[in-house]
């Protein structure tokens, strides 16, 4: 036991394992995969790093930090368990919340139905008050309507009170107000938020939401959090928690109990920071993840080394497909997220023949119960688990190391009753083919964070993690025409490993509406002062001096009419004499990018201006994830060298080699080959060729 | 399928497609500059085939969709041989063009791989201004289309990757608001352009004969899914007659009769007996009417089919010229909305005597679209929004309050940048108690909106309906509530026409309110489940009063619960009474009776639950 020894430990929450990551600052690693605990996700946790710190020897005490990712509040609005909440709003628009924006995101269905708002109309109350779009006082507020509102609040038994007026992001006077009245009547336990602390910015159903989301989770994430400290510190762990932001960024847990609406995306999150850090390192700035797990697989961007991220987000309506089109279905959450894009297409997902003989993958998912037809837990319609069974890429036999063996011939049953006979095609191809569909269906949500922001895949290389991401990686990259895909070692628990390489981040932005050409320099500069101020003190709470923090501006804009705004960087600093100028052209250079082209004579508004602070995270900086696992990757044992795989009807029945990830050090091999590991499988299709890059990372390079 | 025909081939081309028509979707919506484009999504997008058939569309509005194959049919007839890589067309004529109205405007861009033309993609924009009369090009008073603003006929737009400045200058000159107008056309240039990259790139992977299959297999496939659900459908004819209330003061109704002859796997939908065309702006020319039956008949197919126009093939209409359903120059059309609407709830109103267990109860009646324009600090404004919307109430539940009509899918525009951007203040914004229709399963409710002006003066126009004929119930379901209009609500408010002849004129500090119909109701309302209602109740949405008298359901002032013995004698009274299902209407005379009142805001917006209920429509 090396006492003088620190470590930093990673927790990542799934829907079926709590994956836990321990390194120490000499580079050393442990790890622990153990069942979730969706009663309280805490149990795990501390149960799960208990038993691994024994196992490792560690004193609880050489912990210096927790990094947390969790589902647990997105899971909280899906299931609609969030607290109950009241609503005060500006006289005339309590049902802002419910209207929503009413645009359906389907274009021929009878039976469809919106999701019921968080708050319900009983407890949406309104006050007399008008505020104008600059801020102006139309109305005064009428205390005594707050009265009576509070009145009805304090018998209606909420544990939590949103506050949103009409333009409060231009002036936040009469919410402020609001805010201390319903705090000095009402128990203290109650949690109270105001729309211009969590999202001053123009567009009111929008902002009403993610106050409304805000408010929801507050009580459900303040009582999640004391409740994993207790236990940490129950195990002798008594180090600081951190929790991953949907944004990527990390922030300590007095500052998610402010916002806790931005640990929505937790989850997801993770993957894509560790692959952004671990892709940087490697040398591959441009990259295009790719996480597929059981039921779901996620795509984002990552561009210059900066991961893509969106503030048009939704949830509470299970799978987020990133494109405005299909918007409506959820609730908005305004945050900045890291914009990943989902589709129900995972190992689960149910293979079906659907009307007119056409073979249909998902989004049904056959979920952990019963679970694929292999699993052989009374799952009879088959996945795409089964599929990559018949087509010989998945060792049935070799699942997680062998805990876990499927029934091949249950795969067959299922694959030809239920889909090869009604078609009336070979097993194979069937299973081949629903290989395929996956493919394109992820080739979707592939293009929604990229051509669908104006990016061409082809100049991406595609990272790719998960159970099976590395399964289908090549596919997808081949219907995309990618020509290179990256997966970093141990696939399958990446997102934990993610956690520990986010940076601590803090973001605030305001409203500041004006035409550019009426914009005044020193108008901006003050937001920005006064933004920063706000930024540093955040991070100063998080134990960051100011010495520490990288301060980046932006600033949202838009072409004067249009609905939606691009963000820019902007200079730090004293800002110069051209500034407007140089922002309106920075806006015209991003519009060219994103849309293929810019109105040089057109009003420019600007809308938001940002300030994001962030540090590095403490401990050790001289890995990558990547490198992190490839010194512990599991080395296996091989006993069937090669099996027969099928590669579609131009390849046919190969017999592939099987080997293991330490197998090619050194070496180039081509496809076909399958590379087996403990917690997932790649598969290198003919025509592409696999190697091992210095940071362990499996490089594949298509012909 | 036939031999040919891979499965898994045919999934992966058609998801592509689908991809690009909605990847054109969002280059519109990113890129448009007017509000009514990019805040309410009045647009579409589709891509067709080499033959100028459409095979995939946009996820927009459902309403623009059948349209295409016209203004497609007419471009490939007109410049047959006569297109060159780099040309982009661009129409907005109802007569000759294949257009709807004069504000959609249609720019196409035929594909061409390896020097032949295999492809089209095709936009479709509501412009912000078109000229004309009246601000917005909705004037409902128009009374031949010369008066409706710049009528552009098929030409070229772009010529080989040039683009005709003569035509863009007319345009510029011809309209308001020539930045928006100008900047929404360069963004359907745009999304063309993205269509055009990424269909070359499917050819060059799957070669073009192999697309060719697959574009005539979408269609096929389409047409076979459309006839197995046709033939599902019991044979007959059923008959339906609705109504568009009329114009002005004392407005005179306007009849669609329709006749749905189902016949084994083939629909006739026969519109003999409706209305000639008329003196006002809401002649529905034939592309749109056509848009909109199809539109009802896909509605009632329950699996998926290829967004591919096979699926139009089974279905067959009769339209007589002349008639609101498929008028002759000169007639107005700018307002023609309000007819595709109408149109669609006829046919729906037709199957449902076929399929009431198929069928929901009549929505809103479609997007309420209000135009203010003047001039605020020098310069002319025009503000234009869409407003909805609530369905049915349907055969196996409710109706939904506030969501868009299926057919027209906008959104609606944010308060605080319609504040921000005009001369207008939105008063209130919200759903109307006591509204809809009841039924097992009661209609969306209505929602309410309401403008104040802030410049000196201004003109405002109004394209709404149902105040007179209201949307429908089905299955003993009651009719939904009707529309309403005024000038500055309050006791000396003045009530407007649903559809004026004229514009009024707005002075500061003036405000006009519009009240959207509540949708029908599904089924009697003495078989909804009285919980159901109480918690309607206690979300303030009906009164206690009110469901007393419309569900026969007695609940407690005080403590908020339903009296299940009181109930159940009350509704057992109800039901002898026979007359009762004579009158589908008995709940809107309450409801009429409040809006004359003319409240400040909402009737019953901050009302409390429990003792401090309003006592609003006591005394019946």
């Amino acid at each position: 036991m090396a006492k003088e020894k620190t470590f930093r430990v990673g927790a990542d929450i799934g829907g079926t394992f709590t994956d836990i990551v321990l390194i120490g600052d000499d580079g050393s690693i442990a790890t622990k995969k153990v069942p979730s605990t969706p009663t309280d996700y805490g149990v795990a946790i501390a149960a799960g790093l208990a038993e691994l710190l024994k196992e490792t020897d560690v004193d609880p005490a050489a912990i210096e930090g927790v990094v947390h990712g969790t589902t647990v509040v997105t899971n909280a609005i899906i299931e609609q368990k969030g607290a109950k909440t009241a609503l005060i709003t500006t006289a005339g628009f309590r049902d802002v919340l419910e209207l929503r924006r009413v645009r359906i995101p389907e274009l021929y269905n009878f039976l469809y139905d919106k999701i019921p708002p968080l708050v319900r109309r009983q407890l949406r109350f309104e006050v007399d008050e008008r505020m104008g779009p600059r801020g102006d006082v139309k109305t005064p507020l009428d205390v005594k309507s707050v009265e009576a509102v509070i009145e009805r609040i304090r018998e209606s038994d909420v544990q939590a009170v949103a506050i949103c007026l009409l333009h409060s992001y231009a002036n936040p006077e009469h919410e402020k107000r609001i805010d201390e009245m319903v705090r000095a009547a009402l128990p203290s336990s109650v949690f109270v938020t105001c729309s211009a602390d969590v999202l001053p910015e123009i567009r009111e159903y929008e902002r009403t939401s993610t106050t409304v989301i805000n408010a929801y989770v507050g009580p459900v994430v303040a009582s999640y959090m004391s409740s994993l400290l207790e236990k940490l510190t129950a195990v002798g762990v008594g180090a600081s928690l951190r929790i991953m932001q949907s944004n990527g960024g990390v922030m300590g847990t007095d500052a998610i109990l402010k916002k806790p609406a931005s640990i929505v995306e937790s989850g997801p999150a993770a993957g894509v920071i560790g692959a952004a850090t671990s892709a940087a390192l490697g040398g591959y700035p441009n990259i295009i993840t790719l996480d597929m797990g059981g039921t779901t697989a996620k795509a984002s961007m990552v561009e210059n080394g900066a991961v893509a991220k969106t503030a048009e987000y939704e949830v509470g309506s299970g799978i987020n497909l990133s494109s405005q089109l299909t918007k409506g279905r959820g609730h908005a959450l305004k945050l900045p997220v890291v914009d990943v894009s989902e589709i129900g297409a995972g190992g689960g997902s149910i293979i079906q023949v659907g009307r007119n003989g056409r073979l249909q993958v998902g989004p049904q998912s056959a979920g952990a119960e019963p679970g694929p037809a292999c699993y052989d837990g009374g799952g009879e319609e088959p996945t795409l688990t089964d599929a990559f069974v018949l087509l010989g890429y998945i060792n049935p036999d070799y699942l997680v190391g062998g805990e876990m063996p499927l029934k091949a011939d249950k795969s067959k049953l299922a694959m030809q009753q239920e889909v090869a006979e009604p078609l009336g095609k070979d097993l194979i191809e069937v299973a081949h083919g629903a290989f395929v569909v996956a493919g394109a269906t992820m080739m979707r949500a592939v293009k929604a964070v990229t051509t669908y922001r104006g990016r061409d895949p082809r100049d991406f290389a595609l990272f790719a993690f998960g159970g099976n991401g590395p399964v289908v990686a090549a596919e997808v990259a081949d219907q995309l025409q990618i020509k290179q895909v990256i997966v970093p070692p141990n696939p399958g628990l990446f997102s934990a490993f993610g956690l520990l390489f986010s940076k601590i981040e803090h973001e605030f932005a305001r409203t500041l509406f004006r035409r550019t050409v009426e914009a005044d320099r020193r108008e901006i500069g003050d937001v920005y002062g006064e933004l920063e101020v706000q930024t540093l003190s955040a991070m100063k709470a998080d134990g960051y001096q100011p010495r520490e923090v990288t301060l980046v501006r932006q600033a949202d804009l838009r072409y004067s009419g249009q609905a939606y705004e691009l963000t820019v960087p902007v200079d730090g600093g004293p800002l110069g004499k051209t500034i407007v100028e140089d922002i309106v052209e920075a806006f015209g250079a991003e519009h060219q990018r994103t849309y293929g082209h810019r109105a040089k004579d057109d009003p420019v508004d600007l809308v938001n201006l940002r300030v994001v602070g962030w540090a590095p995270p403490r401990g050790p900086q001289n890995t990558s994830p990547a490198a992190a696992i490839a010194s512990h990757g599991h080395a296996l044992a091989q006993d069937k060298p090669t099996r027969m795989a099928y590669f579609g009807a131009a390849h046919g029945q190969l017999e592939t080699s099987v080997i293991s990830r330490k197998d090619l050090l050194g070496r180039h091999q081509h496809g076909p080959l399958i590379i087996e590991e403990y917690d997932a499988t790649i598969v290198v299709p003919p025509g592409w060729s696999s190697t091992l890059d210095e940071l362990g990372n499996v490089l594949m390079k298509a012909r | 399928m036939t031999e040919k025909i891979d499965p898994i081939t045919f999934e992966v081309i058609k998801n592509a497609l689908d991809a690009i028509a909605d990847e054109m979707a969002l280059v519109v919506m990113r890129s448009a500059h007017s509000a009514i484009c990019r805040d309410s999504l009045d647009y579409s997008t589709a891509v067709c085939d080499g033959q100028g058939r459409m095979v995939a569309q946009g996820l927009m509005t459902a309403l623009h969709m059948g349209s295409f194959p016209f203004a497609m049919r007419i471009l490939t007839e007109q410049y047959q041989g006569k297109m060159n890589p780099g040309d982009l067309f661009i129409t907005n004529d109802p007569y000759g063009g294949g257009g709807m109205h004069l504000p959609d405007i249609y720019i196409t861009q035929p594909i061409f791989f390896e020097g032949r033309l295999e492809s089209y993609a095709t936009t479709l924009v509501h412009a912000t201004d078109i000229g004309g009369i009246t601000p917005g090009g909705t004037a409902v008073h128009a009374t031949e289309i010369y008066q409706e603003g710049l009528r552009i006929p098929l030409v070229k737009f772009y010529d080989q990757g040039q683009v005709n400045d003569t035509i863009l200058k007319v345009i510029e000159k011809n309209v308001r608001v020539p930045k928006k107008v100008l900047g929404d056309l360069r963004a359907q240039v745009a999304a063309c352009h993205s269509a055009n990259k990424q269909m070359c790139q499917m050819f060059e992977k799957y070669g073009v004969a192999e697309m060719r299959l697959y574009f005539d297999e979408m269609h096929d496939c389409a047409e076979r899914v459309m006839r197995d659900e046709i033939r599902n459908l019991p044979d007959g004819s059923y008959r339906f007659t609705d109504f568009i209330d009329g114009f002005g003061e004392d407005p005179e109704p306007i009849p669609f009769r329709v006749k749905v002859t189902i016949k084994d796997d083939e629909v006739m939908v026969d519109w003999t007996g409706t209305s000639p065309q008329v003196k006002g702006a809401i002649n529905a020319p034939g592309p749109f009417v056509y848009s909109a039956t199809y539109l009802a008949l896909r509605c009632m197919v329950r699996s998926d089919i290829p967004n591919a126009e096979g699926y139009m093939r089974p279905i067959k209409l009769v339209v007589p010229l002349g008639t609101i359903v498929n008028p002759s120059l000169p007639a107005a059309a700018n307002a023609r909305g309000i007819t595709g609407f109408r149109v669609m709830d006829t046919v729906l109103g037709a199957l449902s005597k076929a399929v009431p267990e198929r069928v929901p109860a009549a929505g809103e009646g479609g997007a309420t679209n209000p135009s203010i324009g003047g001039m605020w600090k020098g310069e002319p404004f025009v503000f234009t929004e869409s407003m909805s919307g609530g369905w049915g109430g349907r055969p196996d539940r409710d109706g939904v309050d506030g969501l868009a009509n299926l057919a027209a899918n906008q959104t609606n525009q944010p308060v605080e940048f319609v504040e921000t951007d005009n001369p207008i203040e939105i008063v209130q914004y919200g759903l109307v108690n006591d509204s809809g229709g009841p039924g097992k399963f009661r209609g969306g409710m209505a929602i309410l909106r309401e403008w104040r002006l802030l410049a000196d003066e201004a003109v405002f126009t109004m394209r709404s309906d149902r105040r007179n004929h209201l949307p429908y119930g089905v299955a003993g379901g009651k009719s939904g509530t009707p529309s309403w209009n005024t000038l500055n609500p309050g006791p000396n408010q003045k009530v407007l026409p649903v559809l004026p002849q004229e514009s009024s004129n707005l002075k500061k500090g003036d405000s006009v309110r519009h009240i959207q119909p509540g949708a029908g109701g599904y089924g009697d309302p003495l078989a909804r489940d009285p919980q159901l209602i109480l918690e309607d109740v206690r979300d303030e949405k009906l009164g206690i009063d009110y469901v007393k008298r419309e569900y026969g359901v007695v609940i407690h002032q005080e403590k908020l619960n339903v009296d299940e013995a009181a109930t159940r004698r009350l509704r057992r009274r109800m039901a002898e009474i026979k007359d009762r299902e004579q009158d589908p209407e008995s709940h809107v005379e309450h409801f009429v009776r409040s809006l004359k009142l003319g409240r400040r805001y909402l009737p019953g917006t901050t009302a409390s639950p429990g003792k401090r209920s309003p006592k609003r429509t006591r005394g019946t």
